[in-house]
């Protein structure tokens, strides 16, 4: 009975995956703990031991067709998010210390989720708020911000806030969200990644 | 433009107003045929009410090419006004799960029981023939080997007909429904301190209270759109104030103003506190209390219902005992729960109970109970219940706008089915009872049987788990169930289910109706294949006393039938020959509605809908029939206050809530219970002028309960059925969460749902992890003396057990969290207690 949407998810991926050949490059999710996007393009040497080391098989290789990220490790949120392990075993056996064990989860580096308000069911008053019940961070990385809803006086609106300090941009929102045309309602954003360009190419690729 | 979601929920109630502006209401199906839809190039709009929870939130299903293609909120329905949750929204994929049963399927080799093989496709007059040859011999040998399981969800005109032929076909009282196992102990309470199976408030209590009081009620998930009412009102005034009663922290939580974290079990102590606290500080109606109340006590230490003589015990049998004693004698039994015993056994600082005694003290704000589970699933559920009545009665804060009351129904027609059409082993039809003479009188005056025809089934049958109990121990031989998934809901599985010697349920012959295959139809010898919600007509009785009809959208796929037809046919061939006052039996029974010869029903859906409708309804019309009517003024029944009202009624009112009253030639529906008002702003006034009395206390009467006086009945705390030891140190409780409904049949084959919430997690509070050496994400087998399951732990705080104390969802079959659940129940409602078994947890290792 268990629904696999991974695998289609993980071939959109690879497509966004492909324009990133492209100029100019799309920004991968990268696992927990790098610094900076530089500073990670600088040390990983593509040794792929912290894909062995996920226990949740969610980090990935990028494609050889991703240009200079080929074989880079990335995480695909929508198919498998990072689960923030607490001890982060993909950072600690990484030997470059492109990933370092973040001191907290919060601090993982990853990205920020980015809830996208016209296609939200909760912004529309409807009681789903799946990201904010999914969030290892739940009251912290993602609130409720509880809303009365205009001309409605036997409805709020249970909107989902991200608070982007603390978020580390693990994705499990976006696995969970249940909306998915054209795109999940929120999506990580990677550290470093032009927000607006991504989000768009997200929607497109879909 | 784009169409957002929204926008099409405005055009959808647009094109609904316009549709009900140019008169074409002649039942909302005729939508169909008006020029906006057809025009929109739109599907055929039809109007219903969710599948799911006890909100009952109505909708609108748009139907395009034979498929739903959406479902989105009625703003036209009475309790939900448009909107639904995230289960809502996505409704009409739960009927296109790619394992839908679309062909009857036989089991030939019982070894296969229990996996999900064996079962052959079959055709439906040789599944018929095999359920009805077993039925038939399990009759004919011994009535008592013979079983019904029903639903909280088995739509009101199949209710009624299963009720029907099980009663006055079968004369069996081996009939139950799941409601059983979530508002067995409401409904006790209920008939206890009122004789009247119903809540007096309704949705809109929500709209007028000052204060919410959650009591053991995780609203923000099992209920979500009235949670979200609840969450309008607290932002609409910023004095409405919430305390969360509970035994660990939910997001239900996050309104409350103060969340009162008490010992499970100890809530009785804390409820007895706030009463006494009332009297001893004079802070009581007196008003109230001397026009409408009457004292009680009752039997007391009466152990716990877990092994199988307890019913039959002593003390089992001298549960429901209770006598009158007067008001000092209520406050001197009252006078031990000082606020420091009621804090040194719940852990609740005795500040926190005294204010919210304070709470209900305070005369000029309105107060709102809420409850579910956690007070119902409880091993002295219906005691709780009773107890916080005593509260609201004491203080008159009860079947007043705001100001009462309300017991939160778990599933989409537990009360407009299994309660009002009594489909339990002890009940018939709008609140009569097997037992009483009168009412079984009455009963058999509507279904036209011969005079004390009914005497038959004076004795109760089996409840719920009574009924499981035995067939586990090979002493039932026929179990029909529908609307339901036993394998899965069930607490105590490891007993139900044989602790591997599944002798019982594999001897039994088990016949399973359902829509997709699930661990029940794994035990199945027959299961039939069903028509699901909109593929037929149906009509459910949501928690505010609201039927409301949803219309046939699409057909049912492959060979699936309704379930109305399943009963037809295989009642036609068990009573085939047999007699009912001179007449044949089916024909006497279902021959208005069901043409046996042709296998057809006498008309449409509607239509038969409706005349079935016609006969439940003479149950609260009497004046529809003349021999009911001279029984009802006779015996002082007071059938009519209930009354419902003509079937195209609901449909063109989008629901109604009963007693519904013909003012003028309009139905009008009430609101407030025994609240004296005018009809048409929703309180109850013609049955207080034909029953009750005006000028009383709070300007309530309550016309259905002996004396007029509800019964204030003293509950003493006692110990739950058992408590942490070394061996078992943990409680655990079980639950609903918001992304699926009940055991996952359903909602986990809409794969946006499934995503969202994917697999069972046990919560766990971080000290506990930490002392057992296990973080987020491990494995761990929860053991009780039960039985056994493995489940992932989390510590992410969805839900946030204080520590001794973890909580698991039941939706997640590969889980089965009811392996390990106890199934000591109430003994008073014989409702299970699924909150509170002691388990250990180890650590699985690799």
């Amino acid at each position: 009975m268990r629904i696999v949407a991974a695998a289609g998810a993980a071939a959109v991926f690879a497509a966004g995956v492909a324009l990133a050949a492209a100029p100019p490059p799309l920004p991968l999710l990268r696992p927990p703990g790098m610094a900076s996007p530089a500073d990670f393009a600088a040390r990983c040497v593509r040794c792929g031991r912290c894909l062995e080391a996920c226990p949740y098989q969610a980090i990935h290789a990028a494609p050889l067709n991703a240009g200079r990220a080929a074989s880079t490790p990335f995480v695909n949120a929508r198919a498998q998010a990072c689960r923030l392990c607490r001890d982060f075993p993909c950072a600690a056996v990484c030997p470059t210390g492109a990933l370092a064990v973040p001191e907290e989860r919060a601090g993982a580096a990853m990205g920020t989720a980015v809830v996208n308000e016209e296609t939200c069911l909760s912004f529309q008053g409807m009681r789903c708020e799946v990201c904010y019940r999914a969030c290892p961070l739940i009251d912290e990385a993602i609130r409720i911000d509880y809303r009365p809803r205009e001309g409605d006086a036997i409805h709020a609106v249970f909107a989902p806030q991200v608070n982007a300090e603390v978020c580390p941009g693990c994705g499990l929102c976006e696995q969970r969200c249940p909306v998915g045309d054209p795109a999940p309602a929120i999506v990580v954003v990677p550290t470093g990644a032009d927000e607006a360009a991504y989000l768009a190419l997200r929607n497109d690729a879909v | 433009m784009e169409l957002t979601r929204r926008s099409f929920v405005k055009s959808t109630a647009v094109a609904l107003a316009s549709a009900a502006a140019a008169g074409t209401l002649a039942g909302c199906s005729s939508l169909a045929g008006t020029g906006s839809a057809a025009a929109s190039g739109e599907g055929v709009k039809t109007v219903g009410v969710c599948r799911f929870c006890g909100c009952g939130c109505g909708v609108i299903v748009e139907a395009k090419d034979g498929k739903v293609v959406s479902v989105t909120g009625d703003p036209e329905n009475g309790s939900s006004r448009g909107l639904n949750c995230v289960k809502g929204y996505y409704l009409a994929r739960a009927l296109y799960g790619e394992d839908r049963l679309t062909v009857p399927l036989i089991r030939d080799d019982k070894a296969t029981k229990g996996t999900a093989s064996g079962l052959r496709e079959a055709t439906w007059d040789e599944a018929l023939d095999l359920v009805a040859t077993k039925l038939r011999d399990t009759w004919k040998a011994d009535k008592s080997r013979l079983a019904f399981w029903g639903s909280g969800q088995q739509p009101i005109v199949e209710g009624y007909c299963t009720a029907k032929f099980w009663k006055a076909g079968l004369l069996s009282n081996n009939i139950d429904p799941n409601a059983r196992l979530c508002m067995a102990s409401a409904v006790v309470g209920f008939m206890n301190v009122f004789q009247t199976d119903e809540p007096a408030g309704c949705y809109a209590d929500i709209d007028e209270t000052d204060v919410f009081v959650t009591w053991g009620a995780n609203m923000a998930e099992a209920h979500p759109m009235l949670y979200s009412r609840l969450t309008a009102r607290k932002l609409a005034d910023s004095a409405v104030r919430h305390y969360d009663v509970t035994t660990m922290t939910t997001r239900t939580s996050a309104s409350a103003d103060k969340v009162l974290t008490f010992r499970p079990g100890s809530d009785i102590a804390i409820a007895n506190a706030i009463a006494n606290y009332l009297i001893v500080n004079d802070k009581y109606d007196h008003a109230f209390v001397a026009d409408h109340v009457q004292f009680k006590q009752g039997t007391e230490n009466i152990g716990n219902a877990t092994d199988d003589g307890y019913d039959k015990s002593e003390i089992g049998q001298a549960v429901d005992n209770v006598e009158p004693i007067t008001f000092e004698a209520f406050a001197t039994r009252l006078a031990p729960y000082t606020l420091e015993y009621a804090s040194e056994l719940s852990g609740v600082p005795a500040e926190d109970i005294q204010e919210l005694a304070e709470v209900f003290a305070d005369k000029s704000r309105r107060v709102l109970s809420l409850w579910t589970m956690g007070v119902n699933q409880h091993n002295r559920g219906t005691w709780m219940n009773h107890c916080i009545y005593n509260i609201h009665l004491l203080t008159g804060r009860y079947a007043l706008p705001g100001d009462g009351a309300f017991s939160l129904t778990g599933q989409p027609t537990a009360c407009g089915t299994a309660r009002e059409v009594g489909t339990f082993s002890h009940r018939l039809p709008a609140d009569l009872v097997v037992k009483n003479p009168d009412h079984r009188r009455y009963t058999e005056a509507v279904w036209d049987l011969p005079n004390g025809y009914l005497d038959a089934i004076e004795k109760p049958g089996y409840h719920t788990v009574k009924m499981f109990r035995e067939l586990s121990k090979g002493n039932i031989d026929f179990l029909w169930s529908a609307h339901n998934n036993w394998a899965v809901s069930m607490p105590n599985l490891t007993r139900f289910l044989g602790k591997g010697d599944l002798t019982g349920v594999n001897d039994a012959f088990i016949c399973v109706a359902e829509v997709y295959p699930t661990l029940s139809t794994q035990y199945a010898d027959v299961v039939l294949p069903a028509a699901m919600w909109v593929e037929r007509e149906g009509a459910f009785g949501n928690g505010e006393r609201r039927t409301a009809v949803f219309e046939k959208a699409v057909d049912a796929p492959g060979e699936a039938k309704w379930d109305l037809w399943m009963l037809m046919e295989i009642a036609k061939r068990v009573l085939a020959g047999e007699q009912i006052g001179g007449e044949d039996a089916f024909d006497h029974l279902f021959g208005a509605w069901y043409d046996a010869e042709t296998a057809a029903f006498k008309g449409t859906d509607r239509e038969v809908c409706a005349s079935i409708w016609e006969e439940y309804r003479t149950f609260s019309n009497p004046d529809l029939n003349p021999d009911a009517a001279a029984i009802n003024a006779e015996a002082k029944l007071k059938m009519e206050a209930k009354q419902l009202a003509p079937y195209e009624e609901y449909i063109h009112n989008h629901g109604l809530t009963w007693p519904v009253r013909e003012v003028d030639g309009q139905w009008l529906p009430t609101l407030w219970r025994f609240c004296d008002g005018k009809q048409e702003d929703g309180f109850d006034q013609y049955g207080i002028e034909a029953y009750g009395e005006s000028g009383l206390a709070g300007g309530v009467s309550f016309y259905k309960s002996a004396d007029k006086r509800p019964s204030v009945v003293f509950r003493p705390w006692e110990p739950p059925a058992e408590e942490p030891s070394e061996e078992y140190p943990f409680w655990f409780c079980t639950g609903r969460l918001l992304e699926h409904w009940h055991t996952g049949s359903m909602t986990r084959r809409v794969p946006e749902l499934d995503r969202a919430l994917p697999e069972a997690l046990l919560d766990m509070n971080p000290a506990d992890c930490e002392r057992l050496g296990v973080t987020d994400g491990d494995r761990v087998r929860v053991t009780s003396r039960f039985g056994t399951c493995d489940i992932t732990v989390s510590t992410a705080g969805r839900t946030r057990p204080p520590a001794g104390m973890v909580f698991a969802p039941f939706f997640a079959e590969e889980t089965l969290v009811n392996l390990v659940v106890q199934d000591t129940y109430c003994p008073l409602s014989k409702e299970p207690d699924f909150k509170k078994t002691c388990v250990s947890i180890e650590k699985i290792e690799g």
